[in-house]
């Protein structure tokens, strides 16, 4: 692949309050933004059709954008309570899916409460329309005002399609000529795939989003995205999660109302750093958290994650990237991602891997650089008794024993592989930072409830790998 | 600048149910009633145009009860002919809410009204049934998060010192309907006692999330809440846990004492209604640092020292600044009048 940036001479990439510049310095020549979009607010409307909800939250996943609310046929709600929903939800968007003829005059009745409680929104929301005609037909007496546009069947892939087009397209909406950090994103998984000619996932974690992108070698890409984040958005990810479950990761005992503090001043200070381990331990359970949600939200949306858990090759990018050690980033992906099959993890810090991944989505081809660092091979099991792997590096061959339940990092040098029985996949890479690493603790992860068990849990496995500095063991 | 005389603007969102509004062009003043209305139980639909034999369009014609307008029951609301007379009467007593594109209307029971007040002296720019903005000129101060309804009273001090905690101690009724200036944390304890007696908002550096989320429940994030009528307004100036307020900020404060103001939730603005030439209070922007382990945040000194390059216990490496209790990240260091949401 050759680089060609003749028309753009440096990739300028917005993060919470900051930009990098790729190349760093002042730029000779055009400069192409890349930003993380406005949120979209979209309620749906939906027909009788049960598949209907999840086909468009699967949709609002895709694009990124944030889906405020579900208004169904069926839903036993009154015309007052629906357009109090629907005025409380103030969407960017509304679609309208109704398949079936016989939704007409039910999705009248919902467009009637859309005019009732939104008729004086400034700007009144679009309406997209994934319907039969007389159900269009319908919607637009009972919305005169309102712009209404036709939209695929969502639960096909081209309708999906349309519809993320449609919804990214509002999210750069007054921002000129830019890229959405999601669409580089997918751009630069899709390249990497094609390289490596393998399956590849791509986890990025930033202050407003977390995004978990699938690209198979021969162009498919799958990518969601969700408004949780280790800044910005943390404390979306608390209202999400719970704070129990984002406490549950914490390496030590923190009451709870000072765990809250931190999350919501982290959420109020764009770009702040983790100067202190207790501050850096909870951008890791943040992180945790965001990723396992993006994931159980697309799984609830139904999309089949067994091939991004199956990938052979994951990239870690964002914030997610940035913490100061290689095994911290690992440690929070195999936890929350948890790769069922041999996987070579990699972790591309700093922002190249965006601005190549924009350059390649504005149709300006560009090689994927070497930013991405191997920083392990990592393989789970589930043995039921002691098992032994085989890794190959420069110093010849190990054998280890696995023990069922455990963690367990072997060191390499130079060119490592590993090997194991009931499977052809042999992740290899010429230079590991962390090593092998061997997950042994089944899923879903047992954490105990009580700290007096938990913690010796959590300083365990952190041992293992390493992962944080002596303060907080 | 932290302190802002200008023309402002403020947006009241309405419920739905808006039975009376201010109009376009209307002198308000904070406190003022912008829109009445009430709130409605389970509608009933009522066969309009087709019973009456008119087109959908030509529904309105003839109606005797306009959209919006309070019905007895069998109430005639709208009727045709004159011998032969044909007429849509309504089943229950309550308001005529809608008219659907089929010429069928909605009739809903009334079980509750709403008031919104205005937070600003100005006049009023729009006003539908979503919306009334007000622009008017007031001293501003910017917060970043405020939680509860929109409040309006006299500012009152209720601290001795910026860093002071509010005790829940110095709150008693003779408080009632004041706003009140606490200074680095305003607990859950000082919160509750001060709904309590009737304060009308509480001003104050920063406020425990935790205390947040008892008294506004869980859906309160850093973003704030905006709730009914029957809660405490409490605004936070600079963050969550403990933050002194910087002198630029609470010097005036002090000084606009018995002033008239309110505060604006969803824009997390304390508007005070005094004369321009009321103080020097237009000066510039403390900084404020967040602390390393982000459990507070704190005003700076005015003239900040570069470190240069720090390793941090995180192992993080950053520029830092020079402070008495240690080097800060420079990206934990913001003016208080930085923006604090991402931009997009």
């Amino acid at each position: 692949m050759s680089t060609s940036t003749e028309l753009v001479a440096s990739v300028e990439i917005a993060h919470e309050a900051r930009t990098e510049r790729v190349p760093p310095g002042a730029s000779e020549g055009p400069v192409l933004r890349v930003i993380p979009g406005e949120a979209v607010r979209v309620a749906a409307l939906l027909g009788r059709d049960g598949k209907l909800a999840a086909a468009m939250a699967f949709g609002a996943l895709a694009a990124g954008a944030s889906l405020v609310g579900l208004v169904g046929t069926r839903d036993g709600r009154t015309l007052v309570e629906r357009a109090e929903l629907l005025r409380d939800a103030r969407p960017d968007l509304i679609v309208v899916l109704a398949p079936q003829r016989g939704d007409a005059k039910d999705l009248g009745e919902l467009a009637e409460a859309l005019r009732f409680g939104c008729a004086d929104q400034h700007p009144l929301p679009h309406i997209l329309v994934a319907a039969d005609e007389r159900v269009r037909e319908r919607v637009a007496a009972a919305c005169p005002a309102n712009p209404i546009e036709s939209l695929p069947d969502v639960r096909t892939f081209a309708g999906r399609e349309a519809l993320v087009a449609r919804l990214r397209a509002v999210r750069r909406r007054a921002q000129g000529d830019v890229v959405l950090r999601d669409e580089a994103l997918e751009a630069a998984a899709r390249a990497m795939a094609a390289n490596a000619k393998a399956d590849v996932v791509l986890l990025d974690v930033t202050g407003g989003q977390t995004s978990v992108i699938h690209a198979r070698p021969d162009g498919f890409v799958l990518g969601i995205h969700e408004r949780l984040g280790v800044g910005a958005s943390a404390d979306r990810v608390v209202a999400r999660a719970g704070l129990d479950r984002v406490r549950r990761w914490m390496p030590r005992a923190v009451e709870a109302p000072a765990l809250l503090e931190r999350v919501f001043n982290r959420a109020r200070w764009p770009d702040a750093i983790p100067a202190s381990v207790l501050a850096l331990s909870l951008e890791m359970a943040l992180a945790r958290e965001a990723l396992a949600h993006t994931l159980a939200d697309a799984e609830r949306a139904g999309v089949s994650l067994d091939g991004p858990f199956a990938a052979p090759l994951v990239v870690l990018t964002g914030r997610l990237a940035e913490l100061p050690r290689a095994a911290q980033s690992l440690l929070v992906a195999i936890d929350a991602f948890g790769p069922t099959a041999p996987t070579l993890v990699a972790r591309a810090p700093g922002d190249a891997l965006v601005a190549a991944g924009a350059l390649a989505a504005r149709g300006r081809v560009a090689a994927m650089p070497a930013a991405a660092d191997p920083i392990a091979i990592v393989s789970a099991m589930w043995p039921r008794r002691s098992t032994t792997v085989r890794i190959k590096d420069e110093n010849g061959v190990t054998e280890e024993r696995i023990a069922r339940g455990s963690l367990v990092r072997i060191p390499t040098r130079g060119a490592a592989e590993i090997v194991i029985g009931k499977t052809t996949i042999r992740p290899s890479a010429d230079h590991l930072e962390v090593g092998v690493v061997i997950d042994a603790r089944g899923r879903p992860l047992g954490l105990p409830p009580r700290d007096a068990e938990r913690i010796p849990t959590l300083a365990r496995w952190n041992a293992a790998l390493d992962v944080l500095p002596a303060e907080a063991r | 600048m932290v302190w802002r005389y200008a023309r402002h603007s403020a947006d009241h969102p309405l419920p739905i149910g808006a039975s009376e509004r201010a109009a376009v062009g209307q002198e308000v003043h904070a406190g003022d009633v912008l829109a009445a209305g009430t709130t409605y139980g389970t509608p009933v639909r009522i066969s309009g145009a087709r019973r009456l034999g008119v087109a959908p369009q030509d529904l309105e014609r003839v109606m005797r009860v306009a959209i919006g307008g309070e019905v007895e029951r069998k109430t005639v609301i709208a009727r045709t002919g004159r011998r032969f007379a044909r007429a849509v009467s309504s089943p229950i007593a309550g308001r005529v809410i809608h008219r659907r594109a089929d010429g069928d209307l909605y009739v809903a029971p009334v079980v509750g009204r709403w008031v919104v007040r205005s937070t600003l002296d100005g006049d009023v720019t729009r006003s539908d049934d979503a919306c009334v903005t007000v622009d008017g000129s007031a001293w501003a101060l910017q917060g970043v998060a405020a939680y509860g309804p929109d409040a309006i009273g006299d500012l009152s001090l209720a601290v001795d010192s910026p860093s002071d905690e509010l005790q829940p101690s110095r709150i008693d009724v003779r408080l009632r309907d004041r706003i009140l200036i606490a200074g680095a944390r305003a607990t859950a304890e000082a919160i509750a006692r001060a709904h309590a007696c009737g304060v009308a908002a509480i001003v104050a550096g920063a406020a425990p999330a935790g205390g947040l989320s008892v008294v506004y429940g869980e859906a309160a994030t850093a973003s704030g809440a905006t709730t009914g009528p029957d809660a405490p307004t409490v605004l936070c100036l600079i963050g969550f846990g403990s933050a002194p307020l910087p002198h630029e900020v609470f010097t005036p404060l002090v000084a606009l004492v018995g002033a008239r103001a309110a505060v604006h939730t969803a824009s997390a603005r304390l508007f005070v209604f005094a004369p321009e030439n009321a103080g020097d209070f237009a000066r510039g922007a403390p900084s404020l640092a967040l602390a390393n382990d982000w459990l507070g945040a704190r005003p700076m000194d005015e003239h900040l020292t570069l470190a240069g390059p720090v390793r941090f216990a995180s192992e993080i490496e950053a520029d830092a600044v020079t402070t008495p209790d240690g080097p800060v990240p420079v990206a934990n260091v913001l003016a208080f009048d930085a923006p604090r949401t991402p931009r997009s």
